[in-house]
């Protein structure tokens, strides 16, 4: 500084002695640009950890996109339904004439592309069909005449590759004779058939002369020749009219053909079930009872056949879905979600389409059109359309789009939404899943095809926090009384052998602690869990017991207790004590946990039995209580070090000056020691917690990994950790079960820094009470 | 803990000391006493063949070069030195005539019977309040109106009162050195012992808190018998009735201070006391 000095006489040079050597000073800055640019370089790494990680999950809170791909003229093509390959590039259209026309979309510039062209699927000749429609759940057209019959064609689609960069598909169809149903003269509103094997069902609602409208249903058996392909032969005929009040106007089947859904025009559902030969009337609803209008406006199917899209006038829209009823021990329909906000179009859905690939369905009404997705109730796309839709398709891979408009353009688009099923709601909110009584949380990665993937976080979030509060249960007590012995009342010269001792501990690998669990200790425990109860009760009783009898034995007595060495007396004590309540366990058992055996009357003391009658919670073999003891293992050193370090560092001072006031050393250790050391404390037990949530291996080998969200310390559970770990083979990099586990390490990742950061903070805060202290 | 506080209870009247008796032939003269008194940290004699009785109610001050073993000497009195490993000790130590090292004495008693102030002082992180009452809690006390009274004459005889009487709920951590060092004073006499231990109380302190403590010294001594470690000559002219000189362990002279400054009988306490060596 002394060259800025504007005073005229220079600053005298430094005398050599004084002078720090150039090599100090070199290694002083050196070190401190080095601790500089390691402490950046932490901050760096964490935050590159959590940027990874957010870029990783961001594209499972996104929406879809839905792009214009090409419009293609259809000429002046009669065109009635609408349906499509499984690749999305061979639309069909079904005509009243009879005939299905295909339009080869894909590489139009090639010579191999077939353009346009018309398949005759072998319907008699001459026939007019006035109804006609295209099912994209079982790939058929179902043709209906005016006088009363109905013919389906099953089409089969099947992709050769010309060369190797292009696939080409070809439909082969299959056409049924045509079958008589219902009325002669009526005119076909509805038709819809399910071939279910040894079950065909066959319903359709008819408008007879006088407008009125009725509904048939026909039933197919097939019949084995001795020899050639099996023949499917009309059965029986019912009418369903009188099963219900009012005119059937929407009607579906179920997958199994079990059940007839009927939406009438008074605004009800039917749930007809097909049992003894006939049909019944299980069920009555009103969906939208209440509602602005109760009228229903179109009633469709999602992917699965067991959940019904319904609409009303006012585009209001539901979802009601078949499910096992637990009360009356039957099939029922219920009310599943509510979607909001109604359709912006304020009327019903005009068109609807679904996708087999996921529960995504395209519907809208005029020019708008949007995309929502069943079981998080949420609007993947939607937007305006610059065009009037006559029929709209959703690909069957989920990729495309194709309306049909006014002017019979046919308009596609491509539709991008990798991770349709995901969103906040799918993570975190209640959600009532297919074929489930009511809204939960659930985990379920994969399944069969018609699998609705469940994909809540929740419950890892309480599988994760079920077994960190066990393992804190048994590890915080332990460790901190251990912790307190060892630096208050515990010779110096043995609490210098607990620490290796504990750090070898600490040192164990959670596998083999795992391995422990799993194969020796889970079958034990679940065996004596009574005998174990009895040890946690016995232990600290006994221990107190002693501890009075010894303070009032007579000083002459008591001084062959040396400080410090007490544990010499405790400790034989206690192993018996441990000893001889576990011998105990059985006789514990049979006089406290006596049921009958309701088959034999018999009464026997069974604890497992006694649990499950008591609280209707199973008693498994690999549960929390076992998991709790382990990991409690595992996390004791943790917080025994951190905290015996802190009680031991409170200042000796401290300890005399309680103790020179006559202060015994328990009163001393509880008035003094303890509050002071309350910071370093605090931190232990977050720091146990911290390693407890991201544990893994032990969780992992001994929970049974079961992803249930009960409070039953007996049954097993799944943590976010263990999950990642169970499920990472099964991910498909960048699917959404990928992304779906590098948001549970997210989730675990900012659990463990908010703890940590808690921990801190309070430490911090603590000890700042304490600081005049140094 | 039962025993302790019956112990307490047990302890000897102290209103038939309060009757003060400037008479101090009265007293016993060899209330704290050692005989042939050697003490060691493990392979270390820190203390050699001391023998020395300490009067009843007067103050008795110890002073010498630093690491002679003033400190250990004094920490042995109510067993403070306990806790270090590896002690050990030989020859006798007798508090009002009962070993203080008997199996039968149970040290938390003794303690409560011996009051001390360390050279550092050291407050507990608790209100100033809390701090006085520390050792009558501990005790058992839990009338508020024993515990209140208790305060306020332990802290108006430390001479804290009136600097503390508006903040007894703060932090004691809050007041300044020596008002912490009395304070720790008024926490000994709180506990209403018979001798009180002052390890170079005043060390930290300015000439004003010094005076005021060494004041306060004078006070006490009517009721309590004081040991007091210094390394201020004057202070120990000042404030003691008799004067110990220890020298690498040894104790090297001991009589009435005056004659200690004044006429000493050896070389060495000259030397001292005149500040030629150290
Ligand atoms: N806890 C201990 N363990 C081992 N040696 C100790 C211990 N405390 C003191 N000593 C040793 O005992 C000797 C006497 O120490 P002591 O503290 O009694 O000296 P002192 O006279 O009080 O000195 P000062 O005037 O500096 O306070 C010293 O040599 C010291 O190193
Ligand atoms: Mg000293």
């Amino acid at each position: 500084m002394s060259h800025t000095n504007p005073e005229p006489n220079k600053a005298k040079p430094l005398p050599s002695r004084f002078q720090v050597g150039k090599s100090t000073l070199y290694f002083d800055n050196f070190m401190n640009y080095a601790i500089k640019i390691g402490g950046i370089g932490v901050i760096a790494a964490i935050c590159g950890i959590f940027i990874f990680l957010t870029y990783q999950i961001m594209p499972l809170f996104r929406g879809a996109t839905v792009e214009f791909e090409q419009t293609l003229d259809l000429g002046n093509l009669e065109i009635s339904a609408m349906g499509i390959d499984p690749w999305s590039q061979l639309p069909l259209f079904v005509s009243p004439d009879g005939t299905l026309n295909f339009y080869d979309i894909q590489d139009l510039d090639k010579e191999y592309n077939r353009g346009f062209f018309q398949m005759d699927p072998g319907l008699p000749d001459g026939v007019e069909f006035p109804f006609t429609r295209y099912s994209n759940h079982e790939d058929s057209a179902i043709f209906g005449t005016a006088d009363g019959r109905f013919a389906v064609v099953q089409v089969e689609f099947e992709s050769t590759h010309p060369d190797y960069r292009s696939r080409e598909v070809v439909a082969n169809l299959t056409t049924t004779p045509l079958f008589r149903i219902g009325l002669d003269d009526g005119e076909f509103e509805q038709i819809d058939y399910v071939d279910a094997g040894r079950n065909k069902l066959a319903v359709a609602i008819q408008r007879d002369q006088e407008g009125q409208r009725r509904i048939f249903a026909v039933t197919f058996s097939q019949n084995q020749p001795l020899i050639g392909d099996p023949v499917t032969v009309r059965d029986r005929e019912f009418e369903l009219s009188d099963l219900f009040e009012g005119e059937a106007r929407f009607m579906r089947l179920t997958g199994d053909s079990d059940f007839v859904i009927v939406g009438t025009d008074i605004g009800e559902l039917h749930l007809l079930a097909r049992e003894r030969g006939g049909f019944t009337n299980r069920q009555t609803i009103q969906p939208f009872a209440g509602r602005q209008s109760e009228t229903i406006r179109s009633m469709n199917f999602l992917s699965g056949r067991l959940s019904l899209i319904l609409t009303n006038e006012v585009g209001e829209m539901m979802m009601y879905s078949i499910f096992h009823s637990e009360e009356s021990d039957e099939r029922i329909l219920g009310r599943t979600k509510e979607f909001q906000p109604a359709l912006p179009t304020g009327q019903g859905a005009e068109f609807y389409s679904h996708t087999p690939r996921n529960k995504a369905f395209l519907v809208g009404g005029g020019n708008y059109a949007q995309i929502r997705y069943a079981t998080t109730e949420a609007i993947r796309w939607g937007g305006d359309l610059d065009f009037t839709v006559e029929h709209a398709l959703l690909g069957r891979r989920y990729d495309r789009i194709m309306f049909v408009d006014t002017e019979n353009q046919l308009q596609i688009f491509t539709v991008r939404d990798p991770h349709p099923e995901t969103g906040w709601k799918a993570y975190f909110g209640k959600i009532h899943y297919e074929g489930r009584t009511e809204p939960e949380y659930m985990w379920q990665s994969d399944g069969d095809d018609d699998f609705e993937p469940k994909l809540s976080m929740v419950p890892l979030i309480w599988g994760t926090l079920k077994g960190t509060v066990f393992a804190m249960l048994i590890a915080v007590p332990i460790a901190l009384l251990a912790a307190f012995y060892t630096s208050q009342f515990l010779k110096p010269e043995i609490r210098r052998l607990i620490k290796p001792v504990m750090e070898i501990m600490e040192s164990v690998p959670t596998v083999v602690l795992g391995f422990l669990a799993a194969l020796w200790l889970a079958p034990l425990i679940s065996a004596r869990i009574p005998s174990v109860f009895l040890i946690i009760l016995s232990l600290p009783i006994a221990v107190i017991a002693f501890g009075a009898i010894l303070a009032n034995l007579p000083i002459q007595f008591r001084k062959w207790v040396k400080p410090g060495y007490e544990f010499l007396y405790f400790a034989p004590f206690m192993m018996l004590t441990a000893y001889f309540a576990w011998q105990m366990g059985p006789l514990f058992e049979a006089i406290f946990f006596r049921v009958e055996n309701p088959e034999t009357g018999e009464v026997v003391g069974s604890f497992a039995v006694w649990w499950t009658e008591t609280t209707d919670y199973p008693v498994r073999l690999r549960n929390a209580f076992v998991v709790g003891i382990f990991m409690g293992f595992a996390i004791i050193p943790t917080i025994f070090t951190i905290a015996e370090d802190s009680m031991t560092n409170v200042p000796q001072s401290f300890r005399s000056g309680a103790l020179a006031l006559g202060a015994s050393r328990w009163q001393t250790a509880i008035s003094v020691i303890l509050p002071t050391a309350a910071a370093g404390i605090f931190s232990a037990v977050m720091i146990g917690f911290g390693r407890a949530v991201g544990e893994t291996m032990i969780l992992l080998m001994a929970t049974g990994n079961t992803p249930i969200m009960t409070a039953n310390p007996f049954d097993g559970m799944r943590t976010l950790a263990a999950n990642i770990a169970v499920e990472l083979p099964e991910a498909a990099q960048g699917g959404t079960l990928y992304r779906s586990l590098f948001l549970g390490a997210l989730l675990l990742f900012a659990f463990t820094f908010f703890i940590n950061t808690v921990a801190e903070v309070m430490r911090q805060k603590l000890r700042d009470r304490y600081k005049a202290v140094e | 803990m039962n025993d302790s506080t019956e112990t307490l209870q047990q302890a000897p009247d102290i209103k038939q000391k309060e009757t003060d008796n400037p008479d101090k032939t009265d007293f016993r003269q060899d209330y704290i006493s050692f005989r042939n008194y050697n003490f060691f940290y493990g392979p270390t004699q820190v203390l050699f063949d001391v023998n020395l009785d300490i009067p009843e109610r007067q103050v008795t001050a110890l002073i010498g070069p630093s690491g002679c073993g003033k400190s250990t000497l004094l920490r042995n009195i109510n067993r403070m030195n306990d806790l270090v490993d590896g002690i050990r000790h030989e020859g006798e130590l007798l508090i009002d005539g009962t070993s203080a090292y008997d199996p039968t004495v149970e040290v938390i008693s003794l303690r409560k019977r011996i009051g001390m102030v360390f050279q550092k002082s050291n407050p507990f992180a608790k209100s100033i309040y809390e701090n006085v009452v520390y050792g009558l809690r501990v005790a058992g006390r839990k009338k508020k109106s024993s515990l209140d009274e208790a305060v306020e004459t332990s802290l108006r005889r430390a001479a804290l009162w009136d600097e503390v009487k508006d903040r007894l709920g703060e932090s004691a951590f809050g007041l300044s050195g020596g008002q912490m060092q009395r304070l720790c004073i008024a926490r000994a006499i709180a506990n209403n012992p018979e001798i009180i231990l002052m390890d170079e109380p005043c060390s930290a302190l300015d000439p004003v808190a010094t005076g005021k403590i060494e004041d306060l010294i004078h006070d006490l001594k009517k009721e309590y018998t004081i040991v007091i470690v210094t390394h201020n000559m004057q202070q120990a002219a000042r404030v003691s009735d008799q004067t110990a000189f220890f020298y690498l362990g040894k104790l090297i002279e001991y009589d009435e201070t005056e004659k200690i400054f004044m006429n000493p009988a050896q070389k060495q306490t000259e030397d001292y006391v005149r500040g030629r060596f150290g």
